[in-house]
């Protein structure tokens, strides 16, 4: 009772509350079906937020990033000197790592061998993140190798490694890349290791985000090729992104689709209870009329029973989402706390939204006729 | 002056291809404190009188006058109101809502007049008409002359001029019709209103201050 009591200041929504009541199983049915549409367009909602955030995460920073390679109309065996001054003066801030590269084999003390891929590069910190040891902005002496080759090998922080004949201490140990394109055994060396060769294999530029990246990309592009010609060959994984994410827009979009459908299925069996029961009513609203209730007020009675239906089927929609939303979570993600991220609970709150929105909507109807019912013959019946 | 007052009422109304007057220039007139019975057959336009008097209908041509200014031409939202404050009604089959309590019944026509709280006065009433020890109960746990009293008392919880009774002892037997027009007769002295009734009920006679007889939509002297 001390619901009812609370809106006893508010005779319409009392009213409203009362005459729900009176027909549970009804009510309960169209709510139902508010909760229905609610979980469809919430639930797939969180459903696209999770996909995004996996794909996205699974790109890792590789969408920041170009890379740049000698084209096929290069001239040269490699990026130059001149090329590589070029783009640093069209990357701005990004931070640009020009790469020599090669393949060798390292020999642990007792006779384990890996094959490793051998990186020369001078900015290691703007390119590597180091689980142990230092990370130098400018590597000049000493090599970083992943982690898991010095475990397979018995490497630890400080022995020495080979690579053509010189000895290089281990300063600190590397994951491996994530995203595509990285991963797998990799020792990174001062450029000075790799000294006799003189162009170098790729240049990789480090952008703040995918936009910027894909604007030094073009800027690249711009400079150094014309017409056909590709001097340099420019990869930028924004664009990958930008289709990625624009697909999963789309995927969404149609998926928010679906869900509304079926809340506007929902919306026309409110419409159909709502025309029903003031039906049925009809001779009570006549009376309530000839007895001096004002059309408004009617009007706004039965506006409060629509409300209420979508505002219930709305709460209860939002809370199975939200159960939804966890599982999906846990199971995308393996996160389930991930749902309550701006991102997913922004569906909640519009699918609660459109939950009372369409259930109004639909009540506008019949609280028009039976507040506008001339109250002689809504009395005879 | 008279509380209410129907000067030469016709109304006609289009039924299918053809029009049908209900009342042919009817005059008629109650005053406070007085209790007038409208008695006729079925169809001799009755009911429509009492819309009339009731504000819930308009007349084709006639004069409709509650205390003596002229509301023929009123807009719906203006008889509303004026139904509100002078007008109660009572009804053959009771109308009372079924999810409300006998005390809420009765506050129903105020219940949207947030700025006076009418519970005090609809526990009065519904004591005055005897259910005093069933202000709780639901329609559905009163017999048909307890509803009826339940519906008087709603009738009078605005203060109204004129109660309008509709076939109020249709429903009842003849026991609880006599009990039902005692409690009105008590009621038009205690509220000082004027009651008109209509039915075909006889035992209305002898409770009644004066008898207007409507045959085929006239008044017969």
């Amino acid at each position: 009772m001390s619901i009812t009591s609370a809106l006893w200041r508010f005779p319409s929504v009392q009213m409203a509350w009362r005459n729900l009541g009176r027909n549970r199983i009804r009510t309960a049915l169209a709510t139902l079906g508010i909760v229905i549409g609610v979980v469809a367009i919430a639930s797939l909602g969180i459903a696209g937020v999770a996909l995004q955030q996996q794909a996205t995460a699974n790109l890792g920073t590789l969408a920041d990033e170009v890379t740049v390679t000698a084209g096929e109309d290069s001239t040269t065996e490699g990026v130059t000197e001149e090329q590589v001054e070029e783009i640093r003066g069209l990357a701005g801030d990004a931070a640009v790592v020009p790469k020599k590269s090669n393949r060798t084999t390292l020999t642990s003390r007792d006779g384990q061998e890996a094959r490793v891929s051998v990186t020369a590069l001078t900015e290691a910190s703007a390119l590597y993140d180091v689980s142990a040891g230092d990370n130098p902005d400018r590597l000049q002496s000493g090599a970083l190798l992943t982690n898991s080759t010095a475990t397979q090998l018995g490497f630890e922080l400080g022995d020495p490694v080979e690579y053509d004949g010189r000895l290089y201490r281990i300063r600190g140990l590397i994951e491996s890349q994530s995203g595509f394109g990285g991963g797998g055994n990799e020792l990174v060396l001062p450029l000075s290791a790799l000294a006799e060769q003189q162009y170098y294999d790729s240049v990789t530029i480090v952008a703040a985000d995918g936009q910027e990246a894909q604007r030094i990309a073009d800027a690249i592009e711009a400079r150094v090729n014309e017409d056909d010609e590709e001097v340099l060959s420019v990869t930028s994984f924004a664009s990958v992104q930008e289709n990625i994410d624009s697909f999963l827009n789309t995927l969404n979009l149609a998926l928010l689709g679906i869900g509304s459908i079926s809340l506007v299925v929902a919306s026309v069996a409110i419409l159909n209870v709502m025309l029903m029961s003031t039906i049925e009513r009809r001779g009570e609203i006549g009376v309530l009329r000839a007895v001096g209730i004002r059309r408004g007020e009617v009007l706004r009675m039965i506006l409060a029973e629509a409300a209420f239906l979508g505002v219930i089927g709305g709460v209860v929609g939002a809370a199975v989402s939200f159960a939804v939303g966890l599982v999906v979570f846990q199971v995308l993600a393996g996160d389930p706390t991930l749902v309550f991220g701006w991102e997913s609970i922004r569906y909640l709150l519009i699918g609660f939204g459109f939950a009372v929105f369409a259930s109004v909507l639909s009540g506008l109807y019949p609280a028009w006729k039976a507040a506008n019912d001339p109250p002689v013959e809504a009395l005879r019946g | 002056m008279s509380v209410i007052e129907l000067e030469g009422v016709v109304k006609r109304y289009q039924s299918g291809e053809e029009v049908i007057e209900a009342l042919k220039g009817v005059d008629f007139h109650a005053d406070r404190g007085e209790m007038v019975t409208v008695i006729g057959p079925s169809g001799s336009g009755k009911s429509t009188m009492l819309n009339m008097i009731g504000l819930l209908d308009t007349p084709t041509e006639g004069t409709v006058r509650l205390d003596g200014r002229d509301v023929t031409n009123f807009t719906e939202d203006e008889l509303t109101e004026e139904r509100r404050s002078t007008i109660g009604f009572v009804f053959q089959a009771f109308h009372l809502l079924p999810m409300l309590t006998a005390t809420e019944n009765v506050e129903l026509p105020s219940m949207w007049d947030t700025k006076r709280d009418r519970h005090d006065r609809a526990v009065d009433l519904l004591q005055r008409v005897g259910l005093g020890d069933r202000l709780s109960h639901t329609p559905s746990q009163l017999s048909g002359g307890q509803q009826q009293r339940v519906a008087i008392a709603r009738a009078l919880i605005n203060e109204p001029e004129i109660l309008l009774a509709d076939e109020p002892t249709g429903n009842l037997d003849q026991d609880t019709g006599r009990t039902i027009l005692e409690e009105l007769t008590r009621l038009k002295e205690e509220e000082n209103i004027a009651i008109v009734a209509v039915t075909h009920d006889e035992q209305f006679v002898e409770y009644t201050d004066r008898v207007v007889r409507l045959v085929d939509g006239e008044v017969q002297s």
